[in-house]
């Protein structure tokens, strides 16, 4: 790659705020044609929205583009494609009941001689093309849903492929792909390189970081921490320019090695959602962390334990006791999973506080099968009290109270069904700072009071902070186990990222 | 030794068997079952009968396999074209000019099909309830411009659309061809009708291809009104009158139709020549019943069994 070439496309000074994030603060970043621009950090780093933002499915707050030194607008998908821009998403943009052909060409389809019909034998023509440059041996009038999905990978690729960009950017390409694939998808960037496309990679992987990149950018914390050529930087420096998030939370645990039984042991635990051979255990008295990069199979694991993923091989003890099954056999055995994402399962929006803190309780609270609404009350009360829930009433829906305040009544309703097990899955997710330390303090009053938790988080800073150990995923698999003196945000990356 | 042999050479039949569409195994059911129980079935004089009666329907699931295939439906459709054939006839009356009259009935289709579209793509109502709403105002109006009486019509012009020939075949079966062709033209071999595949199997990348899907969300609502008008004119021809009940319920043969082809509300799964077959099915049904004088009432409660049997067929096929 030629430095001194004038750049495809600059930005300058790009910011974007969230209600309550900056996913991009004042980031620049310069695009070479031909080059490979490896762009990393950890999870929430800002990597997603600089792509949306250079594709045009966000607009900046502030910054601009520039071109040969000219300002350039990019406002809207359409604007990036005439820029040259072609993205290729790691959720899919291929539409099931349509070829892989059509797939392809979607919204740029060939006119045919007949005017209004399209030229379906120039389509796989061109389609075909593309497919044997990625040594595809897969017919172009295969329907896509029909496809694995390495092959539907393989299509998106095709896609952006057929748009003769000038710009192409990955979201982690070879995170479906196999050895072999990712071969020929290497190849074949080098080919593009070579007439001069500019590639924008956006990678978890150490070893591709290396192999493939001309020049590699770090973010952090939404802004860009520095660029570095592969010959200059070593695996360890690039962890290090990752890690040191700025952690604002206030709550502090005693740690301390659990010498409590066991509760939960998983053994080579395997689910038809890609778990591939899980082993774990939580003691009475600790939180566990399960930490990993997006996409390393968390939650899988998390569902696969509670009987919402089926599982396929492996072995699951509870207290002792051989566990599997479906979710009500895992609410039963005393499992609680305080979920991902708490609007769409973890709680009835529209009913009220009152309602929601008393659901999971209601076999224990009523044996004989009648609701009392005055001893309903009562629970509710005095639970709104323990977590200092702020509403004006126990009869207030869920849904006007503040993020943080939902988060407490999803954990919450969990107390009065006296489990003893539970799995937190990214607690802190769009919950503000303040409210963080209090939900991470009412997970240690569940540990204080004898349960076993763990926690699932994508935030690394929050894993070193309140875990008493760690286990560290990556596809699908234990990458490896960190004890409380070892559990480091350097550590976890170290594993998460297949180096070393 | 010899089985392992076997199996190589030719997949096993039950494979073979897997293959066949439900729709094709229910309608051979169908037609093998009124042969045996109706001497009167399996006659010229008979499948003509039935290809006529079910040229209406089809016109009416043609569209309707679109719109279902966008995650949409339309349930307006039968009292759409119940206002579209009152129309027609009132302008036939009026003025007594044919293309007029049809253009009325067009007119109402896509004044109707406009609104559903709209109000489904523009302000992202839930279709089931907006063609909810739309069949009350269509079957209102029917009655308010009849006041409730049909409207007779005497139109030699009407008579011929309906009884006429070209060539030996019955003008409505020409009518149903050509519209089969034009919808099958639509849905594989325009940018239209692509789209109709991408707006339910993934309406997001659709919009990040740069296309307006909105647009094309409204249009496929159009097309049903267009040719639920175009059935007004089959429908007042072949009663001679428009009357403000003629078609009420009709929409409830055309998703059955279309369900029973194997067309699917979700993921923009869809099969025109099955929406054929099941509208074939429908009316050999509804025929079938007929010659066995068995009340209308019941067929309604048989269609209802047969949606239910196709979409029971097609699970044990999906699952392994």
């Amino acid at each position: 790659m030629n430095q001194a070439t004038v750049p495809l496309l600059e930005l300058r000074g790009i910011s974007k705020t969230f209600p309550g994030v900056k996913a991009l603060d004042d980031v620049s970043f310069v695009v070479y044609p031909g080059e490979v621009h490896m762009l990393i950090g950890e999870n929430g780093a800002g990597k997603s929205s600089l792509m949306k933002v250079l594709c045009g499915a966000y607009t900046a707050d502030a910054g601009q583009f520039f071109s040969k030194g000219e300002p350039v607008a990019i406002h809207s998908p359409a604007d990036a494609r005439k820029f040259g821009i072609a993205v290729i998403f790691q959720e899919f943009s291929l539409v099931p009941y349509l070829n892989i052909a059509q797939n392809i060409f979607l919204g740029r389809e060939f006119k045919g001689r007949i005017p209004g019909l399209i030229d379906h034998p120039r389509m796989h023509r061109e389609a075909r093309k593309i497919l044997d440059l990625l040594g595809l041996d897969l017919s172009t009038r295969t329907l896509v849903h029909e496809l694995g999905v390495a092959q539907q990978q393989m299509v998106e690729i095709a896609k952006a492929l057929s748009q003769h960009a000038r710009i192409l950017v990955m979201d982690e390409p070879t995170a479906a792909l196999s050895d072999r694939e990712t071969e020929r998808l290497f190849a074949m960037i080098r080919q593009l390189q070579a007439e001069g496309v500019a590639i924008i990679y956006i990678s978890h992987r150490m070893a591709e970081v290396f192999a493939m990149g001309d020049r590699i950018t770090v973010l952090r914390d939404g802004k860009k921490v520095g660029t570095r050529l592969p010959g200059e930087a070593t695996p360890d420096e690039l962890v290090r320019m990752m890690v040191g998030r700025s952690v604002d939370m206030s709550y502090a645990r005693s740690f301390g090695r659990s010498e409590g039984e066991i509760i939960l042991e998983v053994q080579d635990l395997h689910s038809d959602h890609g778990v591939n051979g899980v082993s774990l255990n939580v003691r009475r008295g600790e939180i566990v962390g399960l930490s990993g990069l997006v996409g390393a199979g968390r939650t899988e694991v998390a569902r696969a334990i509670f009987g919402a993923d089926k599982v396929t091989g492996g072995e699951i003890r509870l207290f002792g006791q051989v566990h599997y099954g479906t979710p009500d056999r895992a609410v039963r055995a005393g499992i609680a999973l305080i979920p991902e994402s708490r609007k769409a399962e973890g709680l009835a929006l529209i009913r009220t506080v009152c309602d929601n803190l008393v659901l999971p309780g209601l076999a224990k609270a009523f044996p004989n099968r009648l609701y009392q609404a005055a001893k309903a009350r009562r629970i509710a009360r005095d639970l709104i009290d323990r977590l200092r829930i702020s509403t004006p009433s126990p009869f207030r829906p869920v849904q006007v109270l503040s993020g943080g305040n939902q988060q407490k009544v999803v954990i919450g309703k969990w107390l009065s069904s006296e489990s003893k097990f539970f799995i937190v899955d990214e607690p802190t997710r769009g919950i503000d700072v303040g409210a963080k330390a209090e939900i991470f303090a009412l997970i240690d009053q569940l540990v204080q009071q004898g349960a076993g938790v763990l926690m699932i988080s994508s935030e690394l800073s929050e894993i070193v902070h309140v875990c008493d150990r760690a286990y560290v995923m990556r596809g699908g698999r234990i990458a490896g186990h960190l004890a409380r003196e070892e559990l480091s945000e350097e550590n976890i990356l170290k594993m998460g990222m297949q180096h070393e | 030794m010899n089985e392992i042999a076997m199996d190589r050479t030719s997949p096993p039949f039950s494979v073979t068997l897997a293959r066949v569409p439900g729709v094709a195994w229910i309608l051979g059911l169908l037609l093998i079952g009124f042969t045996f129980f109706s001497r009167d079935f399996l006659t010229g004089a008979n499948l003509h009968n039935i290809g006529l009666q079910s040229v209406i329907l089809l016109i009416l699931a043609l569209p309707q396999t679109m719109i279902i295939m966008t995650e949409g439906c339309d349930i307006a459709v039968g009292a759409v074209l119940t206002l579209a054939s009152v129309m027609l006839a009132w302008v036939l009356v009026h003025d007594g000019s044919l293309p007029l009259a049809l253009a009325a009935a067009l007119a109402v289709g896509l004044v109707f099909g406009l609104g559903n579209g709209m109000l489904v793509a523009l302000l992202k109502m839930p279709p089931f309830v907006v063609t909810l709403g739309t069949m009350g105002v269509a079957q209102g109006l029917a009655l308010i411009v009849t006041d409730g009486q049909s409207i007779v019509v005497n139109s030699d012009a009407l008579q011929a659309v309906y009884g006429g020939n070209l060539g030996g075949v019955p003008i409505p079966l020409l009518i149903g061809v050509a519209m089969y062709a034009l919808s099958h033209g639509l849905l594989y071999h325009t940018r239209f009708g692509t789209y109709v595949f991408a707006l339910g199997g993934n309406a997001e990348a659709l919009k990040l291809a740069g296309v307006r899907a909105n647009a094309y969300l409204i249009a496929v609502y159009v097309l049903g009104g267009l040719m639920a008008g175009l059935a007004a004119l089959i429908l007042t021809a072949r009663m001679s009158s428009g009357h403000p009940t003629s078609a009420i319920g009709m929409e409830f043969d055309a998703i059955a139709a279309v369900v029973v082809g194997g067309t699917s509300f979700e993921h923009g799964k869809g099969w025109l020549l099955g929406t054929l077959l099941g509208v074939v099915a429908v009316g050999v049904l509804r025929n079938g019943l007929n010659l066995l004088t068995i009340p209308s009432s019941a067929q309604v409660a048989c269609i209802g069994l047969l949606v239910i049997v196709a979409l029971f067929i097609d699970g044990l096929k999906g699952r392994k």
